[in-house]
């Protein structure tokens, strides 16, 4: 059961409609706000029983006779305009009154609205209640009576209780939409960033938003909604015989914009509700973010933490900060025994700076100097390595094929003896194949080293690439007919002149050609294509590959790597490595793509 | 010819046999030494007319005591080495080797360097130098324009009329380079419109027919991305 209730309160459906039910609430309570206005309705009804004690009298009536009728008397003239009470006024020469009634007792008989002035000062009568601002005036000699007659009184009570009985079913609407909205929130802000499924935190798109910008955004949502409410809602027109068009669609306005409104703020506490549960309101700030970062850096000038585990720069590091503060230390000194008044220890300062400048220097330059020894080191071990590894090039070289010409010596020789048997005969083939595959292999792996070493000799001059590749094709013929693929061309008509070489670029063309010819799918086309744009020229060779390339464009340029499944007993696996080596140091890059069955090379060169 | 003298030169002496073996199938006299000293002792008592000289050899390596025999004879030498750099090559020929191969060689294309340079050094001797009028002599290429006939060392070879005339027109500017458009309006007397593999597949089909290694040419060679031209022997 409890966890039946937990999946439908967690359910997205539901949250969905306890937020749109929120929203329409408060709507709800906004537009009858504005209904009771149009009705005039005076909400103060509700609360005070009797018209007589309620602020709506007294400051709508009390307060304002009383002060009409004070000014009446200074200007010895009668009130202007109408009254709603009885009064009578006289200041010692004339008097003045709405009644014929002079008598004190005929206006003191309504006691409860009573008042009278005596000595400047307004006085209430027994029962009513005293006046909040005293209205004195400077003629003492004055006297006034003022006072509501009871049938007035009584028929006010009754707009009273009428009033009230309008509102109060109202008033009764508007409080439960609040209720209901309120403990919707507070379920909403319990619901949000639980799922049915889990117990964990679901965080919105919305939450990746820093939350100060999030706070900020209530600004112009709550803004925006105070001005719309004051343009739409400035009707004040008492209602008579129902509602208006214009008071109907001006109320659909303000229900309007509040429903965005509270929509916006909605989305926005609801998103602050749960990074407060995820515990980063304050950590994801865009506030505490700078201020970290800022934080950090000032650190970083002073930890010298990226000088960790070199001892030469830390070394520097430290002396550093140590003549900062020794000097700065000196010059407070200066200061002290300047304002102190012992002038000859002022030479102290200085002479001090001097032995710090000197230990500061010293210091830096044999850590300087140790730096130097390093690099220095360093190298020279780089390029140790760097010729260890040509000559080894060369010395294995030559170790490997003096061997295998002898192996390749006696295999001739053997298959040329004559009383050999059929299977001995097999066997002897099968030799002079093996050894003419190692031989490929070590002439291209010696030519790989060399390249990848950068210890060959390049004989650089202005070619033109497209007629290589014409050429190229037309050296390879032999092999494109044998392999029964065909080549379509697509070269511009100008030449496309480069600088390089043009034996190893030869060497890269061949290589890749003859790459696409063993692997392509039979029978398909191979397409040799060169391009310019600008500076940029693109020779391009795009075959598709007979077999499901299991590699990545890397990988395939890796030494000895070849598609497994393509794997047949001659050549050395080295073309494509040789040809990539081969295109680097002839100033060009060589670039492979996979697309599908697509297999892409790409050499590209500068103008 | 076939009875001659050939020095192998090889401190290994597993390869000095088994080119021993190759050449005495073919009928050679192989005599056998295992550094150049040595070669040069062998050289004193006669009856060599080739020589296949290794190069990494102790107390006297190959390129020395090939620059040591050229001083008095011009016997033909062929260098075999291991070392496979552009660079090697032409260090050995300045030597003055006159030709070089690379180990490990393949023994039938070493048996036809070994062939070529034997014909041209005793048949063709004197006459590489005075070649009559209309006559073009490179290396062992004789081009004779009356006879519209052309020999690689000695041996009479067939060429089409147009792979003649490719070559009579290189030979004729010998070193030089030229393009397939130029080649093209020389001998096809044509406006040249994409004519590279024309002259490309041409190219070839003359290399196979006058060189011993049509992969590794020694007179007709391609200048890729540029043209074609007949090395200057």
């Amino acid at each position: 059961m409890d966890t039946r209730l937990r999946r439908f309160s967690t359910n997205g459906m539901t949250k969905f409609l306890a937020f749109a039910l929120v929203v329409l609430a408060l709507a709800a309570v906004v537009v009858q706000i504005q209904y009771a206005e149009y009705m005039n309705g005076n909400v103060e009804s509700l609360i005070v029983d009797k018209y007589i004690d309620s602020e709506e009298f007294y400051y709508g009536q009390v307060q304002s006779s009383l002060y009409r009728v004070s000014r009446a008397i200074e200007e010895g003239e009668a009130v202007e305009g109408t009254l709603d009470c009885i009064y009578f006024a006289a200041d010692g020469e004339k008097t003045f009154g709405n009644t014929s009634w002079t008598e004190r007792e005929y206006y003191g008989q309504y006691g409860e609205t009573f008042y009278y002035l005596e000595n400047g000062e307004w006085q209430a009568g027994e029962n009513a209640n005293p006046p909040r601002f005293s209205y004195g005036i400077d003629n003492t000699e004055a006297i006034a009576y003022m006072a509501f007659t009871d049938e007035y009184m009584a028929g006010k009570q009754l707009d009273w209780e009428e009033n009230r009985a309008a509102l109060k079913p109202l008033a009764l609407k508007i409080a439960a939409s609040m209720v209901l909205a309120l403990l919707l929130i507070v379920y909403l802000i319990w619901a949000t960033g639980r799922k049915p499924d889990d117990r964990e935190l679901h965080m919105a798109k919305i939450d990746s938003v820093y939350s100060d910008v999030l706070l900020a955004m209530f600004l112009p949502a709550i803004g925006a909604w105070v001005v719309s409410i004051r343009e739409f809602a400035f009707l004040r027109n008492r209602v008579f015989d129902g509602l208006g068009m214009n008071e109907v669609f001006s109320m659909a306005l303000t229900g309007g914009a509040t429903v965005v409104a509270v929509t916006v703020c909605g989305v926005l506490l609801l998103s602050l509700v749960r990074k407060l549960k995820a515990g980063k309101l304050l950590k994801h700030s865009l506030i505490f973010v700078a201020f970290a970062a800022s934080y950090d850096f000032f650190k970083s000038l002073f930890d010298g933490r990226c000088f960790k585990g070199n001892t030469h720069t830390q070394s520097l590091f430290k002396r550093q900060w140590a003549f900062i503060v020794a000097s700065a230390v000196m010059v407070f000194l200066t200061f002290v025994f300047l304002f102190s008044g012992v002038i000859p220890l002022m030479a102290l300062p200085p002479i001090l700076e001097i032995l710090i400048i000197y230990w500061y220097i010293k210091g830096n330059n044999k850590t300087f100097v140790e730096i130097n020894k390093g690099f220095d080191d360093s190298l020279g071990e780089q390029m140790k390595a760097e010729r260890m590894k040509i000559a080894l090039v060369t010395n294995v070289s030559h170790d490997l094929k003096t061997p295998l010409t002898s192996m390749v010596s006696y295999v001739d020789l053997l298959s040329k003896e004559e009383d050999l048997s059929p299977s001995t005969r097999d066997y002897v083939q099968i030799l002079s194949e093996k050894t003419d595959r190692l031989k490929n292999i070590v002439s291209d792996l010696f030519d790989l080293a060399k390249s990848t070493s950068g210890d060959i000799s390049m004989e650089m001059e202005t070619l033109d690439i497209k007629k290589l590749i014409e050429q190229t094709l037309g050296d390879m013929e032999d092999e494109v007919e044998k392999s029964g693929m065909q080549i379509k061309t697509r070269l511009p008509d100008e030449p496309v002149i480069i600088y390089s070489d043009g034996k190893k670029l030869y060497r890269v063309f061949q290589n890749v050609l003859d790459n696409a010819l063993k692997y392509s799918l039979e029978g398909s086309r191979i397409y040799v294509e060169l391009e310019k744009h600008g500076g940029d020229i693109v020779a391009m060779v795009k075959n598709t590959a007979g077999y499901e390339m299991d590699f990545t464009e890397d990988e395939i340029l890796q030494r000895f790597s070849r598609g497994d499944k393509a794997r047949s007993s001659d050549g050395s696996g080295l073309g494509l490595s040789i040809a990539e080596s081969f295109t680097r140091v002839c100033g060009g890059n060589f670039k492979v793509v996979l697309d599908g069955d697509l297999f892409k090379v790409a050499i590209e060169f500068k103008e | 010819m076939d009875n001659a003298g050939i020095l192998v030169v090889d401190d290994d002496r597993e390869i000095a046999g088994a080119i021993e073996k190759l050449l005495e199938s073919e009928g050679f006299q192989v005599q056998k030494a295992y550094d150049g000293k040595e070669a040069l002792e062998a050289l004193v008592s006669g009856g060599i007319q080739l020589i296949l000289m290794d190069v990494m050899m102790p107390r006297l390596d190959g390129l020395s005591a090939t620059l040591k025999i050229r001083e008095s004879r011009n016997i033909p030498i062929i260098i075999l080495s291991a070392k496979s750099e552009d660079s090697d090559k032409i260090l050995g020929l300045s030597m003055g080797a006159d030709d070089y191969v690379t180990k490990p060689f393949n023994p039938d294309e070493l048996l036809a360097r070994v062939k070529s340079q034997l014909r041209r050094y005793m048949l063709l001797g004197d006459m590489g130098n005075e070649s009559k009028a209309n006559q073009i002599a490179i290396g062992g290429l004789l081009l004779d324009n009356d006879a519209k006939q052309l020999t690689v060392d000695g041996e009479p070879v067939h060429l089409t009329a147009k792979e003649f005339q490719i070559l009579e027109f290189l030979m004729k500017h010998a070193g030089m380079v030229f393009s397939a458009e130029k080649i093209y309006k020389r001998v096809w007397n044509e406006k040249p419109y994409s004519v590279e593999n024309t002259v490309m597949v041409h190219i070839r089909r003359i290399r196979e027919k006058i060189e011993i290694n049509p992969k590794e040419p020694n007179y007709l060679k391609v200048v890729w991305g540029i043209g074609y031209k007949i090395e200057k022997i």
